[in-house]
């Protein structure tokens, strides 16, 4: 199998000079590990961030959707995920409802 | 050069031919009256582990043929008018991406489906230009049965020399001519196949586009190593698309200079008693064996008579035709269309006032025909 | 460790210039796994693509890859297919390639079930050259060449494979991308002309006048138009008639390929064996 090194201890971790900001892993995730920021000097005007890592359970969905070989996840046996939470749902709900950012103050 | 005497049609040699220059594949569809080179071929290929495939329609023809030939293989395929129309798109691809394969066209009436069964020479002009865009035709044209064999062979040896495909321009009259022929053995053909350039160093060192601007690019087969990028889009050294500004045009001008530098390799015609002749008569394909017989009436009239006839009809032999027109007040183009070559001929001379013997009702035209219109000059 | 797509692809081409959100680079990843996962060697393969979004697929990989003329990798994958037949051929080419300008050579690469995968993109537009109608694309909808309403009938472009005798049919959606990947490794894996149709997402131009502006929005609409083919098996057929069905369609392991019967061809030529008759086929007519 073709593989790349995991950053120590990082469950999920993206390439800023590939991710063209088109909010499907955001979307994807369950458990509001993503947001998308602001950051002006991207073509769309956001950029993804990787802001509860803690909360990653590994269900790849974030890296199987991304069209743009920007986000990566650690493989089951050589991390221990998060267990998905009540609290990780809500923030992804969250997220999802103020177009795909981290509202301000959560 | 060993030679072997054989009694065949122009289709057949041409097949035949095809074979013996090593050719490994076939892709064509059926066309009047080029259908028998691929009727040939589709015994004679197999029968050396080759394959001869007839494709759904002309288009899938020629991409097939593409196909083979970007594997690595030499490819042809065998049409008249109207499938070089459709194959238009397709062969400027392979013009662009500098794909070899010869490209047999039997001449027919035309245009569009005109008169199917009968003689014409009338895309002599659509071989200079049948795709849209920049790029410098290899035409040769054959003038008797035996270079229905010869010149094929010779197309397989330029189309990997220049890296583009080569058209082969024979007409309905050769294409089902039935006679004697004297041609090469298949040993002396395949002593002197030239196969096209490889590349022998490392694969990070491989530029298959990156080539002299005199050069065609050197295209290694698929499969052995060396992955690169086949595309009709404007392309780098790699292959891969590109819009970039100096690249485009140093692409295109090498297109035109890798054949324009080296018309030396490609010219080629026959001078019939034209030492001290005061009548040029320029001719090509099957008129030519017409134009022969009438110059021996002319001559045993006192008419001194020669024939021009060139062989390699793209690019055509500027150099020669000057010499000839310039020393020769009368000159005399026959042809069956209105005036294609008859065109390049004032072109090439400089002259506009070249004599014409055009027939384009899908009959021959007769030795007498030209022996009345050369006295009539 | 993670999985490491680099391998496969042109590096110096990256990013793709597919727009945000557009499912060409999930089924380009959805492919490059399962190459992957079969051991295929990168010079072992080759990619036709054709003109359109989908076109640029080929230029990404790095495996011996071709870009051709509008609608004709089937045909040019033909005679590379012919030229080494023990090397893995596969066209990519989106709904308007392969089944507008390109619907012949797809039904008779499907006749001859000569050993091509081909992965159709449907995306149910043209994209590339921004939102003309395709074959596919739903009656009613917004076009630039139907500003009115788009009139033109659709056809389930897998049905015509099916009919036209491919002996490896299959639809998945860019929603599943796990699906997508079995489904092209069992496509790369069968001996016989596999066609994929891989549903995918143009909300820039399919979607942008037609209320599906955001990829989310497309791919959800993608999600509502298809379901699995067990399901779909049990409805009505004034349900059938609005949804596609997903899974593998067809799979015929005994119908021979065509290169194998032409090695038959090539046998009767050198007198290896008596000529082919109608007797050494099942099918008479």
């Amino acid at each position: 199998m073709a593989a790349m090194v995991a950053p120590e201890n990082t469950p999920v971790w993206v390439n800023t000079d590939r991710c063209k900001a088109c909010d499907i892993c955001v979307d994807a995730c369950p458990a509001g590990v993503l947001s998308m920021m602001a950051e002006p000097t991207s073509t769309l005007g956001a950029m993804i961030s990787v802001i509860a890592p803690e909360a990653c359970i590994g269900c790849n969905e974030c890296e199987l959707t991304c069209p743009d070989f920007a986000i990566y996840v650690a493989e089951k046996k050589e991390f221990k995920f998060a267990k998905l939470t009540d609290a990780s749902k809500a923030r992804q709900e969250a997220i999802v409802n103020n177009k795909y950012r981290l509202p301000s103050g959560y | 050069m060993a030679t072997r005497e054989v009694i065949s049609t122009g289709n057949e040699l041409s097949a035949i031919a095809a074979v013996d220059a090593g050719c490994e594949f076939f892709g064509g569809y059926p066309l009047t009256p080029s259908s028998e080179v691929m009727h040939v071929l589709s015994d004679l290929l197999p029968k050396v582990g080759g394959v001869s495939i007839q494709m759904e329609d002309e288009i899938a023809g020629i991409c097939a043929v593409i196909g083979a030939s970007m594997v690595g293989q030499r490819a042809m395929t065998a049409t008249s008018g109207p499938g070089i129309s459709l194959k238009a798109e397709n062969l400027g691809l392979a013009q662009m991406a500098e794909v070899p394969l010869v490209c047999v066209n039997v001449m027919r009436g035309g245009p569009s489906t005109g008169l199917p069964t009968r003689v014409s020479q009338g895309d002599v002009a659509q071989a200079k230009n049948p795709s849209h865009g920049d790029y410098k035709s290899i035409t040769l044209c054959a003038g008797n049965l035996a270079e229905c064999y010869t010149e094929t062979v010779r197309a397989f040896n330029l189309a990997d020399r220049f890296m583009q495909p080569v058209f082969v321009l024979l007409d309905e009259t050769l294409g089902h001519m039935h006679g004697k022929a004297e041609i090469p053995t298949a040993e002396a053909v395949k002593a002197g196949i030239v196969p096209r350039k490889k590349f022998d160093g490392p694969a990070d060192e491989y530029f298959p586009y990156e080539a002299a601007q005199d050069e065609p690019a050197v295209l290694n087969p698929m499969y052995e190593g060396y992955r690169y990028h086949f595309t009709g889009l404007h392309h780098d050294k790699n292959g891969f698309p590109t819009e970039e500004i100096h690249t485009c045009k140093a692409l295109i001008e090498r297109l035109f200079n890798k054949v324009e530098a080296h018309e030396d390799e490609l010219e080629s015609y026959e001078e019939f008693m034209m030492d001290d002749a005061e009548v040029m008569i320029i001719a090509y394909g099957s008129v030519s064996l017409a134009a022969k017989e009438s110059i021996r009436h002319l001559r045993d009239e006192g008419i001194k008579a020669g024939l021009f006839r060139p062989i390699t009809l793209w690019p055509s032999p500027v150099d020669a035709i000057r010499k000839w027109t310039s020393k020769i007040d009368k000159v005399l183009c026959v042809e069956l269309n209105i005036g294609q070559y008859h065109d390049e001929i004032q072109r090439a001379s400089g002259r506009l006032d070249i004599e014409e013997l055009f027939k384009v009702n899908g009959r021959p035209i007769s030795p007498y025909e030209i022996v009345n219109k050369v006295k009539e000059l | 460790m993670a999985f490491n797509y680099d391998q496969y692809l042109r590096l110096e081409k990256m990013p793709t210039l597919w727009c945000w959100g557009c499912g060409d680079g999930v089924i380009l990843k959805a492919f490059i796994r399962a190459v992957d996962k079969l051991g295929i060697g990168q010079d072992d393969m080759c990619v036709v693509s054709g003109i359109g979004c989908s076109g640029r697929f080929s230029s990404y990989v790095d495996f011996n890859t071709v870009h051709t003329t509008h609608g004709r990798t089937i045909a040019y994958a033909t005679g590379i297919k012919l030229a080494n037949p023990s090397k893995y051929v596969v066209c990519v080419a989106g709904d308007g390639d392969a089944l507008a300008i390109g619907g012949n050579h797809t039904i008779h690469g499907c006749r001859r079930n000569i050993d091509i995968t081909m992965i159709v993109i449907q995306n149910f537009i043209y994209g590339l050259t921004n939102s003309q109608t395709s074959p596919t694309t739903p009656q009613g909808m917004w076009t630039v060449t139907q500003k009115a309403g788009n009139i033109d009938p659709t056809f389930d472009a897998c049905e015509l494979a099916i009919a036209a005798g491919a002996s490896f049919v299959g639809r998945e959606t860019v929603n599943a991308p796990k699906k997508m990947e079995k489904m092209i490794t069992q496509a790369l894996e069968h001996r016989g002309f596999s066609f994929v149709e891989l549903n995918s997402n143009c909300h820039i131009n399919l979607g942008r006048k037609n209320k599906m502006v955001s990829a989310m929005e497309n791919l959800d609409w993608i999600d509502s138009i298809t379901v699995s083919k067990r399901k779909y098996d049990t409805l009505p057929p004034e349900e059938q008639m609005n949804l596609l069905p997903t899974g593998i369609l067809k799979q015929d392991t005994e119908v021979r390929e065509y290169c194998d019967m032409y090695q038959d061809i090539i046998d009767v030529h050198q007198g290896k064996r008596g000529k082919i008759t109608q007797d050494d086929f099942v099918k008479k007519i």
